[in-house]
């Protein structure tokens, strides 16, 4: 499999990811895959899970959504938040997953919604840990 | 003359003085590093972010989100982005002159105000200013929710149409030595209505879909970006602040030094002299 260049972008730090062959991410339409030669493409991401695949190792990131700008030269991941599976500190996921339900079935109206997004970041997080 | 005690004491006060302005330097440039650090991260982002805004509005319906409608200005919001902290300089009143001169040329009645900082809140506050809302306290520990929780409100207070139009008043950070006041329109956004290179690409789930949620984070990182400019910019004016205090306050133990030795001098003639003619006297 030929490899091309990623880049994570956050508005806090750029993570250079380097040479990879492979990515999957959440894509707000469903999951897709990234191989080298990929055409052009501006697609929306939700919240889930980037798989990276890097000479042979698959790494896994969460991300809480954002843009996969896809060029001819590289890809880049435009992301509010990613955080490294093993980075997660997967006793702080738990606790804010416990608070995120709490706060879903005591909140209503437009904070229902922000709650349960907030729900689903959590939830995504803890599962990005366990990998 | 004074005496030398006088003397003695004032120097030791301004040394003390000094002291704390060397600190308050030191501290000030460790935090503009840091600051000036977060600002080269920000930047790949805000830039890729505003291309694909900038590649795409042309494309779309002002109609299709609100926060693209243009409506009549009859009535504006200021984001005043000041520090919590004084001994900056001209940091804040430089800022906050500005934005009084623009706002009482609007006409004070019809201009909201969002402060951010402890100085834009007081200075704003004392002179009855229509303040919406005041963010303080988050400066020692900035991150990138602050910059999200201050956008939502100021964003929805747009959306609400409560104002028509949300300018932001800010120091923007040149280099160390200056800092620049710029007043920028956050809200509708702007873009050059020229399309250059229309890119043949793919969106999904679909271009309007994209603007919807790329817009909003696009403010997002926009608000970072006004909060660590200025953040960076109020540490660089501190350090100059403070460097120019700590050369003042050397200068002036120079004085008061050369003082010191003039009046110990003086003294000791006077006592030479008492002693001599006492001594003369005894002699004839």
């Amino acid at each position: 499999m030929s490899a091309y260049t990623l880049e994570i972008v956050t508005p806090t730090r750029l993570l250079e990811a380097g040479e990879v062959s492979y990515i999957r991410c959440p894509g707000t339409d469903g999951s897709f895959g990234v191989m080298s030669g990929h055409r052009e493409a501006v697609i929306e991401l939700d919240v889930g899970e980037i798989k990276v695949t890097q000479g042979g190792k698959d790494l896994f990131y969460a991300t809480s959504g954002g843009f996969a700008e896809i060029t001819k030269e590289k890809v880049q991941l435009l992301v509010e938040t990613v955080e490294k599976a093993d980075e997660i500190d997967s006793g702080r996921a738990e606790a804010s997953l416990i608070r995120a339900k709490g706060r879903v079935s005591g909140a209503d109206g437009s904070d229902s919604k922000r709650a349960e997004a907030a729900l689903f970041r959590a939830v995504n997080r803890l599962r990005v840990s366990k990998r | 003359m004074a005496n030398l005690k006088d003397i003695r004491d004032r120097i030791k006060s301004v040394k003390s003085i000094q002291k704390v302005t060397k600190a308050m330097k030191m501290v000030a440039a460790a935090k503009m590093r840091r600051a000036q650090e977060n600002m080269e991260q920000a930047r790949p982002y805000s830039i890729r972010l505003t291309e694909i805004i900038q590649n795409l509005l042309p494309d779309v319906d002002r109609g299709l989100l609100p926060l693209l409608n243009v409506r009549e200005v009859k009535r504006v919001a200021y984001v005043v982005v000041t520090s919590d902290k004084g001994l900056a300089g001209s940091f804040n009143s430089s800022v906050l002159r500005k934005t009084q001169n623009e706002i009482d040329e609007f006409g004070k009645e019809n201009v909201d105000v969002f402060c951010i900082g402890k100085k834009a809140r007081d200075h704003f506050k004392s002179r009855g200013y229509t303040i919406i809302e005041s963010h303080v306290n988050f400066w020692g520990n900035l991150n990138f929710n602050d910059a999200i929780k201050i956008g939502n409100g100021i964003v929805s207070h747009f959306l609400n149409e409560n104002v028509d139009e949300i300018r932001v008043v800010y120091n923007k950070f040149v280099n160390v030595a200056s800092q620049m006041v710029l007043t920028e329109q956050l809200l509708p956004l702007e873009y050059e209505a020229d399309d250059k290179t229309v890119i043949d690409r793919l969106y999904e789930p679909s271009k309007d879909e994209i603007v919807k949620s790329l817009v909003p984070r696009h403010l997002n990182v926009q608000m970072w970006k006004y909060l660590l400019e200025s953040y960076a910019s109020e540490q660089a004016a501190r350090m100059v602040a403070m460097e120019n205090a700590t050369t003042n306050s050397e200068n002036m133990i120079n004085d008061l030094t050369l003082e010191f030795n003039k009046v110990r001098q003086a003294t000791i003639t006077t006592e030479m002299l008492e002693i001599v003619s006492g001594a003369e006297a005894l002699k004839g």
